[in-house]
């Protein structure tokens, strides 16, 4: 996992393992390692800082809500209470209720669940299959590198919103349709991260002193490639999560997303559009869920990938 | 491009590894560029040949070509009689580990994912040999690493002369011919330079290696080597032992070189003029001699005629050099 | 070192006293330099060697106030400027004075010329720029000087160099144009920070000769900092050996070599290759590596790679000190003293 790797702390060699040598210091690091650039670039580095944590917990809390909906104590999402209808916060709904009086929390919770589900296997479905098709391309550069950046520039240049709703009025509204749906956007951007990564790997001379080795490509895919080429692709995914919660909420609020009465973030906007002038939290309490989820996704992202960059430098 | 005779060449039956007209050429854009034009030398069973030249000459992609990583675009390398330019797929993967390589930056040289126990055995595991264990610590003690404590360690845990170990040790682990060190200490701090060189020459007697030592620094290549080849923008100017070549530099370009080099001694006034100008681009070399265009001797023939191989006015045996006028 | 050590009546044109700079790292305060001493006088040069880690960049973009503050974690001493019959402390300035000294005053000479050069605008632009920020000409005036530069740094074609863009030109001839541009205000003291090391054999002679006549027509002081003892062997009026943060041995080009003391002037000598060894020579390695400069251990920093190390290296840090004419080092048991080898 990226989190793990990402936390690496820097772990101070044993002194010289050259035997006979008495040795000195510690902290096995380049021998350039105390040059000018590495230490300013040490700075940027140090920590994750608290930002980093506040994010993760928010993103563990929902991810959290979204598992646990079922079984946490909160009420029936699809429960119409009609004397509750449009309750402000921190009433007998703690997060007020809407135009239908069904209770914003427990909607909320409920609705994790769709985002949830639906940036995971979306963005799992891009990562697999561009991830993929992005290193091939790049370590086998060629015509079908050629050939395949070309077809997705031509996926990239088609309105996306077209495409979707395109794709979803093909295969249907379901959860997994969707999330399919989402998932096929992603391969073009998944596939230039991968291939970009891939580019700068291959001409790293491990790759050719395995190949001196001779080692098969696929080992040499496996082995040496994606193991490097994985992590900034998996930091990438947070951040394409929270562009996909945003799609998803697009979606929704052009009615669609997954049908209702099943809530949705989005879909909780698009009804609170209609009481805002009277009842503005009914729109603003998904809102800025999803700000908060979204913009947790982005700085956890970023984090890791800065946090991996600066570990290639490193080496 | 005329197929030149190579009088270089020498008729001993133990030579190891022969490279004859080796041509390597890459795609700029729309131009094909000659990186290395006719190139031909051989080099005899625990010889060390060293390959000199100032970048873009170049002295690396000869390496590399010999390795067939990527194979040239014309020639041979015939190693231990065998044209190893014609094998394909698994022959050639297999012929390849008796050929292996170090190269200058041997941070970048490691996969930062994988444990140094793992990066040595690499080889071992691709080809099934036995007892991968035993001869990974054997080789690890053998540079000077200890395989208690450094074995289950990564890469960046250890400082660039480390480094620079694991990857000899990575590159014995196959018990090779012929290994193939491209800048091997150039990353390298000067007191960690002469450890690696050390080890180098080391290793050289206890595994008895055949080395190609490609280095832009003359007096470490002098150090190391027994066989010296100068090369000037994809070609060989001159090619001895390192005695000829050193003390009876009879190419113009190998004179200058020698002038150049920064020594410690008190200061040498030399007779021998300094270069001028820069190495032309080799998208587009001079006519004739490649050389003539910053050569002192220059006349009118170099820009009409390429130089072939000649003996040299040294007078030592097997000391080579391609110039019209030559001493 | 102190005045009283050093008997120049001279005012020097560069005074480094004590200073120390360390660094926020990643795992932890960097003690790139230590207790730097040295001064430079007009017109002449100072070799500062060092490997990797010894510190001698770091403390060179510190005299050119090039450290980023929130990387410096703190840094003392004192670096002063004779500037027109005034002494500046450079330490004590802010951002925005610093800026008005480098070009006229100060100048550096980075190691990649490549990177030091803006792909994206001509020479003439990159050279023309700083003479008229600093001295303020228009811009006609600014491009026939920069035209004179171009020839003075030895540039074939300078009239079609102006035009042209970095790519265009080779390694030897961008570092000209970098040389070029330094000299442009002409500075009072030029840094130079292993201005030949990315450069071939060939052109590094070229450029080190060209960078030392210069000077002496100029009468600049210059700083020459190379790991590469051979750079400044026939080029420095002065030598200084830094290691791990500190100058370790100080003296004269000519007696440095002549009588070196300090063990790790001496075993980094002897550990470079020479053409006049025969093939196949043992060379002299220094057993270990350089120390890491976070949390050093106490005592002298060599202690652990030296041959003369005692119990008291290990336990104090020895100062620098004056044992001949203008000839310092720092380390107990020097070559050649009598406690060596009992």
């Amino acid at each position: 996992m990226p989190i793990e790797s990402g936390n690496r702390r820097r772990t101070p060699a044993e002194p010289l393992p050259v035997r006979r040598k008495t040795s000195y210091g510690s902290a096995g690091r380049a021998s350039r390692a105390l040059s000018f650039s590495v230490a300013v670039r040490q700075v940027f580095g140090s920590g994750f800082g608290t930002g980093f944590w506040l994010a993760a917990g928010w993103l563990l809390l929902v991810a959290a809500c979204a598992l646990f909906a079922t079984v946490l104590p909160v009420r029936d999402p699809l429960d119409p209470v009609i004397v509750n209808r449009l309750n402000a916060p921190f009433t007998s709904n703690w997060l007020g209720a809407d135009g239908l009086g069904r209770d914003m929390l427990s909607r909320l919770v409920h609705g994790a669940r769709v985002s949830v589900v639906i940036s995971l296997t979306a963005v799992s479905i891009g990562m697999l299959i561009g991830g993929s098709l992005g290193i091939l391309a790049g370590y086998f550069r060629g015509r079908f590198e050629r050939a395949l950046m070309a077809v997705l520039d031509v996926i990239l240049a088609f309105p996306w919103l077209v495409l979707l709703l395109a794709l979803v009025a093909f295969i249907g509204q379901s959860l997994m349709a969707i999330s399919l749906a989402i998932g096929l956007l992603w391969i073009p951007a998944y596939a230039r991260v991968a291939r970009a990564n891939t580019l700068s790997v291959v001409q790293r001379e491990y790759v050719l002193a395995a190949r001196a080795m001779g080692a098969s490509t696929l080992r040499i895919l496996l082995r040496e490639v994606l193991p490097n080429v994985i992590l900034p692709v998996l930091a990438y995914g947070l951040v394409a999560m929270g562009l996909v919660v945003i799609v998803e909420s697009a979606l929704a609020f052009l009615g669609l997303s997954v049908e209702a009465p099943q809530p949705t973030w989005g879909g909780m906007i698009a009804e609170g559009k209609r009481h805002l002038a009277i009842a503005p939290h009914v729109a603003l309490v998904p809102s800025i869920t999803m700000f908060l989820t979204v913009l947790s996704l982005n700085y956890v992202g970023d984090r890791l990938r800065s946090r991996f960059e600066v570990k290639e430098s490193n080496l | 491009m005329s197929e030149t005779s190579n009088p270089q060449l020498r008729a001993r039956d133990d030579i190891v590894l022969k490279v004859e007209h080796l041509v390597v050429t890459f795609d700029v854009g729309r131009e094909l560029v000659q990186a290395v034009s006719d190139v031909s030398f051989d080099i005899a069973r625990g010889e060390t040949l060293g390959l000199v030249g100032e970048s873009g000459c170049g002295k690396s992609t000869v390496g590399r070509a010999i390795m067939q990583l990527p194979p040239p675009k014309g020639g041979k390398v015939i190693f231990k009689g065998q044209d190893i330019t014609q094998l394909e797929g698994e022959a050639l993967r297999k012929t390849r580990t008796a050929l292996q390589m170090i190269f200058q930056d041997p941070i970048s040289s490691l996969n930062p994912r994988r444990r140094v126990k793992d990066i040595i055995a690499e080889g071992l595991q691709i080809w099934e040999r036995p007892n991968q264990r035993a001869r990974v610590e054997e080789v690890m003690e053998a540079v000077g690493l200890d395989p208690e404590t450094a074995a289950d360690r990564r890469p960046h845990q250890f400082s660039g002369g480390q480094c620079q170990r694991i990857c000899i040790a990575r590159s014995l682990a196959l018990d090779p011919d012929v290994l193939i060190c491209d800048e091997p200490v150039s990353a390298l701090d000067v007191s960690v330079q002469a450890q690696i060189l050390n080890l180098l020459e080391d290793m050289k007697a206890r595994y008895q290696l055949t080395m190609v030592f490609v280095a832009h620094n003359l007096a470490v290549v002098k150090h190391i080597s027994d066989r010296v080849a100068v090369m000037y923008l994809g070609k060989l100017c001159e090619i001895g032992s390192v005695d000829a070549v050193y003390q009876h530099p009879s190419h113009p370009y190998t004179q200058a070189l020698l002038a150049s080099i920064p020594e410690l001694e008190t200061s040498q006034e030399d007779a021998i003029p300094l270069l001028q100008g820069d190495i032309p681009s080799p998208m587009n070399p001079p006519s004739g001699c490649r050389f003539r265009t910053r050569c002192p001797k220059a006349q009118a023939i170099c820009a009409q005629q390429e130089p072939a191989m000649q003996a040299s006015p040294s007078g030592i045996g097997d000391h080579f050099v391609a110039c019209h006028f030559p001493g | 070192m102190t005045d009283s050590q050093h008997q120049t009546q001279q005012v020097p044109l560069l005074r480094v006293e004590e200073l120390t700079v360390r660094l926020r790292g990643e795992a932890g305060i960097v003690h790139a330099v230590s207790d730097v001493s040295f001064q430079l006088q007009r017109g002449q040069t100072l070799g500062i060697v060092g490997e990797s880690g010894s510190g001698k960049s770091v403390m060179a973009r510190a005299l050119m106030g090039l450290l980023p503050r929130r990387a410096t974690h703190l840094m003392e001493g004192s670096v002063s400027l004779a500037v027109d019959g005034r002494v500046l402390e450079l330490l004590k300035l802010s951002e925005r004075e610093f800026r008005t000294l480098r070009g006229p005053r100060l100048a550096m000479v980075f190691q990649d010329p490549m990177t030091a050069l803006n792909p994206v605008l001509t020479l003439g632009v990159q050279i023309a720029e700083p003479l008229q920020l600093h001295l303020g000409l228009n811009k006609a005036q600014a491009m026939a000087r920069a035209l004179e530069l171009l020839t003075q740094v030895g540039i074939p074609d300078p009239e079609g160099r102006l035009r042209q863009y970095p790519h265009q030109l080779s390694g030897g001839m961008r570092q000209r144009v970098v040389i070029a541009i330094a000299l442009a205000c002409d500075p009072q003291v030029l840094l130079a920070d292993e201005p030949t090391t990315a450069l071939d054999v060939t052109v590094q002679r070229q450029v080190l000769d060209l960078l030392l006549a210069l000077q002496r027509e100029r009468q600049m002081g210059m700083v020459l900092i190379t790991h590469d003892l051979g750079v400044v062997a026939n080029r420095a009026d002065h030598i200084a050996v830094m290691y791990a943060g500190r100058i370790v041995e100080y003296a004269p080009t000519s007696r440095l070599f002549s009588s070196m003391r300090h063990p790790y002037t001496e075993a980094l000598f002897k550990s470079v290759p020479r053409l006049s060894d025969p093939s196949h020579t043992r060379l002299h390695a220094i057993p270990g590596r350089p120390p890491q400069l976070i949390d050093p251990a106490p005592g002298c920093a060599f202690a652990p790679r030296c041959p003369n190390a005692q119990q008291r290296c290990r336990r104090e840090t020895p100062a620098l000190a004056q044992i001949g004419d203008q000839h310092l080092h720092a380390c107990f048991y020097p070559i050649g003293s009598k406690e060596v080898g009992a």
